[in-house]
């Protein structure tokens, strides 16, 4: 009786199993999707800027090169732009490099040891992605300021020869320190699909070099904009810029808001 | 026990009064029906901008049999089904995270982002050429739509190169109304955290019930 009983059972389960087979078939496709982070800066810009003083006006009120540099944006990602003045380190980390001296050099009160910000940087479009920036100067973007009120709004921030990033208290062209997600970027997108004449991702760059007279160039400071790194601030009363050839360069850097 | 045996008996002889109702058909397959795997790699601004197309990334090529009886109800019906692995702590309305690149501080790609098109010649699908979307795990888009009781004034002949074409025929000899090409679409967003993601399309074939 109880061998009739499992195959009963057995019997039931087996056939329960087979008559359920309802016919089907199935195929699978997946799709695996890789997006990997694109920056792009496409920069046009001569190889050299030249900055020749040979005039006396030219030290009183300086020579600016206007849209000698532009600057525009491709990314796929938040991102953050910003400019820092160095040196290949012959005078220092923080000054330019002095090839030429002319003269005997034997005066004194001429500083061959010229600030890399001294040089001032002005961008068109202002910087949109800075909100949470707490310096006293979040871009690029103010006028240059006149001989007669010396800031630091416009001077190139620069960081002991590095190319560290700034800090929320500095300057960036776009978005900004941090990655709080709000405030401190610009979102992803292109030049190439921006319209209008103002666009986050296209930045003309003017450079400016005023080295008054005595050639103390009053308008460098530092990374905070509010101390003074003139020849005289930064030496001695009577001191002025050693006359020479210098050179400089300035590092554009996109990288992703992180 | 003899209580247990009397019902277990006698729900052996309705259940296959139930279960054989819904076989109408001898074979019902799709050839091939192994895997496949795309992987679409985004280096490069252009592909941001324009997105990537794969056509015919799988034929789904259908082959439905009549059984040695023939029964007039024998008829099919496609769907297709989104995946994105629950399982693993996926939200509903995202991609797979596989891995991830930077700080995840942007958004996931949402499964909208991938776009499915289903054609073929005779343009038996109602969705024929049409770009369709997902929107969450497990939705479901009917290729060829399923009819639950099926009825002989729902079944379209193969042959008839007509829309919802779902009688026996096969690839082989229906060549225009049994083979699908899938193309898929994908267009990410700017703002997407950079990583490797995945998801799954599930092609099922089915006889109406």
């Amino acid at each position: 009786m109880k061998k009739s009983k499992v195959l009963t059972v057995a019997l039931l389960l087996g056939g329960l199993s087979s008559i359920n087979a309802q016919l089907i078939d199935e195929k699978d496709v997946t799709v695996t999707m890789d997006l990997q982070p694109v920056l792009q800066l496409d920069m046009t810009t001569p190889n050299q800027v030249e900055f020749v003083f040979d005039e006396i006006d030219e030290y009183y009120s300086g020579i600016t090169q206007y849209g000698a540099t532009i600057l525009k944006v491709s990314s796929t990602v938040s991102w953050d732009l910003y400019a820092v003045g160095r040196s290949t380190g012959t005078n220092g980390p923080e000054f330019w490099d002095q090839h030429i001296d002319y003269g005997n050099g034997a005066s004194v009160n001429a500083i061959p040891d010229l600030p890399l910000s001294l040089l001032e940087l002005r961008q068109n479009q202002i910087n949109n992605g800075a909100a949470n920036a707490t310096g006293a100067f979040a871009d690029y973007s103010a006028p240059f300021p006149p001989i007669s009120a010396p800031s630091g709004s416009n001077s190139l921030y620069v960081f002991n020869g590095t190319n560290t990033p700034p800090t929320l208290d500095h300057k960036y062209i776009g978005g900004h320190a941090g990655s709080t997600g709000a405030g401190d970027f610009l979102p992803g997108g292109s030049y190439l699909t921006s319209s209008g004449t103002a666009s986050d991702y296209y930045y003309s760059i003017d450079y400016r070099i005023l080295p008054g007279l005595p050639a103390i160039f009053p308008m460098a400071f530092d990374e905070l904009g509010t101390t003074a790194e003139d020849i005289v601030s930064a030496n001695a009363a009577g001191n002025y810029a050693e006359p020479g050839v210098y050179t400089m360069y300035v590092q554009y850097i996109l990288l992703e808001d992180q | 026990m003899k209580l247990l045996i009397s019902i277990l008996t006698l729900f052996q002889f309705i259940t296959p009064s139930i279960a054989n109702a819904q076989i109408h058909c001898g074979l019902v397959e799709l050839v091939p029906n192994t895997s496949i795997n795309e992987l679409l790699t985004f280096d490069d601004f252009s592909k941001y901008q324009g997105g990537m197309i794969i056509n015919s990334v799988a034929k789904v090529r259908v082959r439905v049999e009549d059984k040695a009886v023939v029964d007039p109800l024998c008829s099919w019906s496609l769907t297709m089904q989104i995946d994105n692995n629950p399982g693993a702590g996926t939200p509903i309305t995202e991609w797979e995270e596989l891995t991830q690149y930077g700080n995840g501080l942007n958004a996931n790609p949402s499964i909208d982002f991938l776009e499915v098109r289903v054609r073929n010649a005779c343009q038996t699908s109602p969705i024929d050429g049409t770009f369709q979307t997902f929107t969450n795990n497990g939705d479901l888009i009917d290729i060829i739509t399923a009819f639950i009781p099926v009825t002989p004034a729902d079944i379209i002949p193969s042959g008839s190169c007509a829309n919802g074409v779902n009688g026996p025929g096969s690839y082989l000899t229906n060549y225009s109304e049994f083979n699908f090409d899938i193309d898929i679409r994908v267009k990410p967003d700017f703002n997407l955290n950079p990583g490797i993601f995945q998801l799954n399309i599930t092609f099922h074939l089915e006889e109406n019930q």
